[in-house]
């Protein structure tokens, strides 16, 4: 029986437009963090930290991110089921309204057309074509994966049908709300209620497109990468399924000491304590994967970036549960500690992973070699750098912060003022901002590469093809 | 303890049960080969 003929095309136009946005995403980050430095650099009405910021976070989440998973959900399901896509047709409709949504989503947000749910933000009109696209998505996927050629499934295939289900239902019910114009919407929910849809919709985004996806191409990739299979398949069902299980308890780990019940806090702390026993069996069985592996870290670079990649996965996923502690989050919430945290998991794990992804991909679907593995390194040693240098600035600031913000006089009286606090931020939104600079040219490298890959790269030897990645 | 509180507790044990369930089913000596098997089949050649 011959090889199947698996849809390529499609993947590209979605690595491509993914890439746009993943730059757009990381340039209007760079920007807002250099108006909290100078508030000069704010243009009302459009171009103040209030409008970028949503457009920062939207275009790395759902430009970026979501773009990415679109691509590679789309490479790997074919092969994994050893079957082409269900429908072409249906994948390049999902390409237009993926843009579509993205740059109407832009728009608007810089009109000011914003619900105020954090990740969230778009008013009704988006919504409905989110709610759209990612139906369309999930049909072409599962349709696929029901058509398999192969009888049991991959682990990947599990985190991919999570993701599907899972951002599915929670970004619906989040999204349930009463037009009253056309661009403007209230929630259903109130009060407590509100807070608590939010954040378990808030909480489980990051569990449902920022984890499952890059855990489904993390099990794929480390193993086509280094030649040599994970070390454990049935470790990989057991940490799904806890992970499934647990996940969607704990979004109430950002409301700990707010109105809504206290029994709802004390389960969201307990079950983000035990979330850290599936997320470090997948870590785990990363790194066993590599036993005998280990100098591939120094030869191949893509085995750098996941590996790397997996790690901050397993320092997230301690640092998040320890946040999610009542002593600990009445401490550090509220502060720079926070975005430190969020940036170690976006710009270190999904980021890391997704461009592990892309590099493999390149010579597959462009049928060239990547153009320079140096320039590829440079980016590697780019992002990782920056990335460091922003959380560690923003988890030392952030425990200043609340040192400051805690502080009593004998009477009682608060040591500080709020502007006294703010005043001593400075120096490291400054170290912050150096750091984005450093991870906005890492990026614009990596552009670069890919650029000439399609443009000058070289016709791959059939032999690279099998393990590609060895410098 | 109301109904509302029991049908908790119920769904709570009953996630915990299917979750047992799948360990051992993952687990099953006789099954080990089986569940393994998809880790080498992915390592086909594309």
């Amino acid at each position: 029986m011959g090889k199947p003929q698996y849809h390529t095309d499609i993947v590209k136009s979605f690595v491509n437009w993914s890439l746009v946005w993943g730059v757009v995403a990381v340039l209007v980050g760079v920007i807002v963090s250099f108006q909290m430095i100078n508030p000069d650099l704010n243009y009302p009405p459009y171009f103040t930290f209030g409008r970028l910021r949503p457009i920062h976070t939207n275009a790395g989440i759902y430009g970026w991110g979501v773009g990415t998973i679109f691509a590679m959900f789309i490479y790997m399901v074919q092969r994994l089921c050893k079957t082409p896509l269900w429908s072409l047709g249906l994948a390049r409709f999902q390409l237009w309204l993926f843009n579509a949504t993205i740059i109407a989503a832009a728009v608007t947000l810089l009109l000011g057309y914003n619900t105020t749910l954090e990740y969230h933000e778009m008013e009704w009109p988006i919504d409905l074509m989110i709610v759209v696209l990612w139906v369309v998505f999930s049909i072409n996927i599962i349709m696929t994966i029901i058509k398999r050629k192969e009888e049991q499934m991959y682990i990947s295939l599990w985190y991919m049908m999570a993701a599907l289900i899972g951002v599915a239902i929670l970004f619906t019910v989040n999204a349930l709300a009463v037009p009253v114009s056309a661009f403007k919407s209230y929630s259903i929910f109130a009060g407590t209620n509100s807070a608590n849809v939010q954040w378990w919709f808030g909480h489980n985004a990051v569990a449902m497109a920022l984890t499952a996806p890059p855990l489904a191409m993390f099990y794929y990739f480390l193993p086509k990468s280094t030649g040599v299979p994970i070390y454990s398949h049935r470790l990989s069902i057991i940490a799904f399924w806890s992970l499934i299980f647990m996940y969607l308890w704990t979004g109430a780990h950002h409301l700990l000491w707010t109105p809504i019940p206290d029994w709802i806090q004390t389960l969201a702390m307990a079950f983000s304590i035990m979330l850290i026993a599936p997320s470090w069996g997948s870590v785990i069985n990363g790194y066993m994967s590599m036993k005998g592996q280990w100098h591939q870290m120094r030869d191949n670079y893509l085995v750098k970036f996941l590996i790397l990649g997996i790690t901050f996965y397993g320092l997230q996923t301690l640092q998040g549960p320890m946040q999610a502690i009542r002593t600990f989050s009445a401490f550090i919430h509220y502060t720079d500690w926070v975005p430190g945290h969020i940036h170690m998991g976006t710009m270190g794990w999904v980021s890391l992973v997704s461009v592990a992804g892309i590099y493999f991909l390149l010579p597959r679907i462009y049928g060239r070699e990547v153009y320079s593995i140096p320039l590829a390194n440079l980016h590697f040693w780019l992002v990782v750098i920056g990335q460091l240098i922003w959380s560690t600035s923003m988890w030392i600031s952030g425990i200043l912060q609340a040192g400051m913000w805690n502080a009593m006089n004998a009477d009682g009286s608060l040591t500080y003022t709020f502007t006294e606090t703010m005043v001593e931020m400075y120096p490291y939104w400054w170290i912050r901002a150096i750091g984005g600079v450093i991870y906005l040219i890492g990026i614009l490298v990596f552009i670069y590469n890919v650029y000439m890959t399609v443009q000058k790269g070289k016709e791959p030897a059939p032999k690279l093809l099998e393990v590609e990645g060895r410098a | 303890m109301d109904l509302a509180s029991i049908m908790y507790l119920a769904v709570t044990f009953g996630l915990f049960v299917i979750f047992a369930l799948i360990v051992g089913n993952t687990y099953k000596r006789k099954n080990k080969q089986k569940k393994e098997a998809p880790k080498y089949r992915m390592m086909d050649d594309d």
